[in-house]
């Protein structure tokens, strides 16, 4: 049986157990001494279980553009990410675009979308998909370029096709760099989707921030600040288990 | 028109950089017979590896005409008739050792519905308890050692079945001891499926070991210097790579190569 408790095992673990603790310790005072500043931990938590349905219900909608949001934008740089792997002339035309979007703030485009697209969810969407699509861009024409040249020689001795390279050696050699992407992408994604909600609806994580500052109500600020944070890591979380579960070499 | 060899008439390469022209091979000429293991020796930047592309036709040549076994470089490789191990192992890491070695099965599918095609693949399982890896069919590649990958990949050219195999440098990243066993299994395995193999080296004791006949190449600009015979008996044991015979052959070798070297220089 293997020893959990070895000397790297305890460490690994206290060292951000010691971190937490001092932030914990860290906030309680500025809680207790500027009130206006932060909460005390013990009313976030009341206010989180008096109204957790609350909670929930709007964090499901904020998730929902997420996702929905991860999965246009990250499959459409996927597919484009694809294209420029065999096409220069798209590589050339593409790249500057995408540094443009990635450059310009989300929160500019925001309030173009909600003129463009009313008040649905659709503006939301749009901003997770676009905060999504560059980190999985990159990183997915990363992945589908990094061949070796003597294993793409061995296929070429063969007379293997484009089709055959692609799905025999670039996919499945660029699926690391796709999972990097994709937990790169999922958090901007609920990033974008969160920032989306400032403006244009009552309902999501953020319009429960942008309405919590409105009657500066702390505990129901960060009670939303935290369970965004907290969803962000679970998505990770996800990800990484389907990359376990794919990638075992 | 089949034909039992590989002929090389007048090939050359050159390589534009700018302006300038770099002549990485000038005028070669050579012809190996089916089922001979020929060796490509020579100093780095002799072309060598260049060559040995050109036959592959992983690159073309400038001038000159290439002839295997009566097709040109690009037929050969469509009948998936060349098979290509290079000095790494180049093993796909997601793919087990069993499915790595059967890659040709995978690829080109095309090739095995044309007729002359005279590639026969080999079965894996043979081919890897040949080279010391038949406990390690289900391993990935990351739970081998160097030398077991360089095997395996060995064993991928083998189990490909093409009547051709070509091997650049496969063992220049392996210890001594590793390289000196792996050696002798290729020999054996060669021995038995008796393909015709270009190998390159630039090692005269690697060179003499394996070949029936060593081209000697030199650099500045690339060309074949002489081509000399290994007439030393097969199987090659150890007795025979101990004997006085071998260690002369390895001298001879060296001889010509720093011969026709100092000549260019």
């Amino acid at each position: 049986m293997t020893n959990l408790f070895t000397k790297s095992n305890i460490l690994r673990l206290l060292a951000p157990l010691i971190v937490f603790g001092l932030l914990y310790l860290g906030w309680q005072w500025v809680a207790l001494n500027l009130k206006s500043i932060l909460p005390p931990f013990g009313n976030i938590t009341a206010e989180f279980l008096d109204r957790p349905g609350f909670y929930f219900s709007n964090l499901w909608v904020t998730v929902q553009a997420a996702l929905i949001g991860f999965a246009i934008g990250g499959i459409s740089a996927i597919v484009l990410a694809i294209l420029m792997v065999y096409f220069d002339f798209l590589r050339a035309a593409i790249i500057p675009v995408a540094l443009l979007l990635n450059v310009t703030p989300i929160v500019a485009i925001s309030p173009a979308l909600i003129v463009a697209f009313g008040f649905n969810a659709i503006p939301h969407i749009i901003v997770a998909g676009l905060a999504a699509f560059f980190p999985m861009l990159i990183n997915a024409m990363s992945g589908l370029r990094a061949v070796e040249k003597e294993t793409l020689d061995v296929f070429n001795a063969m007379s293997a096709n484009r089709t055959e390279i692609f799905f025999r050696l670039r996919l499945p050699g660029s699926l690391p760099y796709l999972f990097s992407g994709a937990k790169l992408s999922i958090t901007a994604a609920m990033v974008g989707s969160v920032v989306s909600e400032f403006m244009g609806t009552s309902k999501g994580i953020g319009a429960t921030i942008v309405m919590a500052t409105t009657f500066l109500n702390l505990n129901q600020m960060w009670v939303a600040i935290f369970l965004s944070a907290v969803t962000s890591l679970v998505l990770i979380g996800v990800v990484s288990l389907v990359e376990k579960a794919l990638i075992r070499w | 028109m089949q034909s039992s060899r590989i002929v090389l008439h007048k090939l050359s390469k050159t390589y534009k950089r700018g302006d300038s022209e770099v002549r990485a091979l000038v005028d070669v000429n050579a012809t190996f017979e089916e089922g001979e293991f020929i060796t490509l020796f020579g100093p780095s930047g002799c072309g060598k590896t260049t060559l040995l592309r050109i036959i592959a036709g992983l690159e073309s040549q400038s001038e000159g005409d290439i002839s295997l076994f009566g097709n040109s470089p690009a037929q050969a490789s469509r009948l998936k008739n060349i098979a290509w191990v290079p000095q790494s192992s180049a093993l796909l890491p997601w793919l087990s050792i069993r499915n790595n070695v059967l890659l040709s099965e995978f690829v080109n599918k095309r090739a095995d519905r044309i007729v002359g095609s005279t590639r026969k693949a080999e079965d894996p399982d043979e081919v890897l308890a040949d080279l010391g890896l038949a406990d390690f069919k289900a391993a990935l590649p990351a739970q081998l050692s160097g030398g077991m990958r360089q095997r395996a990949a060995i064993a991928r050219g083998f189990v490909q079945g093409a009547p051709l195999m070509l091997m650049d440098e496969p063992f220049s990243a392996l210890d001594e001891l590793t390289r000196d066993s792996i050696r002798l299994r290729l020999l054996d395995v060669w021995e038995k499926h008796r393909k015709t193999v270009v190998f390159v080296t630039h090692s005269a004791f690697e060179a003499v070991m394996l070949s029936d006949r060593v081209v000697v190449m030199t650099p500045r600009p690339g060309r074949i210097h002489s081509i000399v015979d290994i007439n030393l008996p097969r199987p090659r044991t150890r007795e025979v790579l101990e004997s006085r015979e071998f260690e002369e052959k390895v001298r001879e070798v060296k001889h010509i190569l720093r011969e026709g070297w100092g000549q260019d220089e």
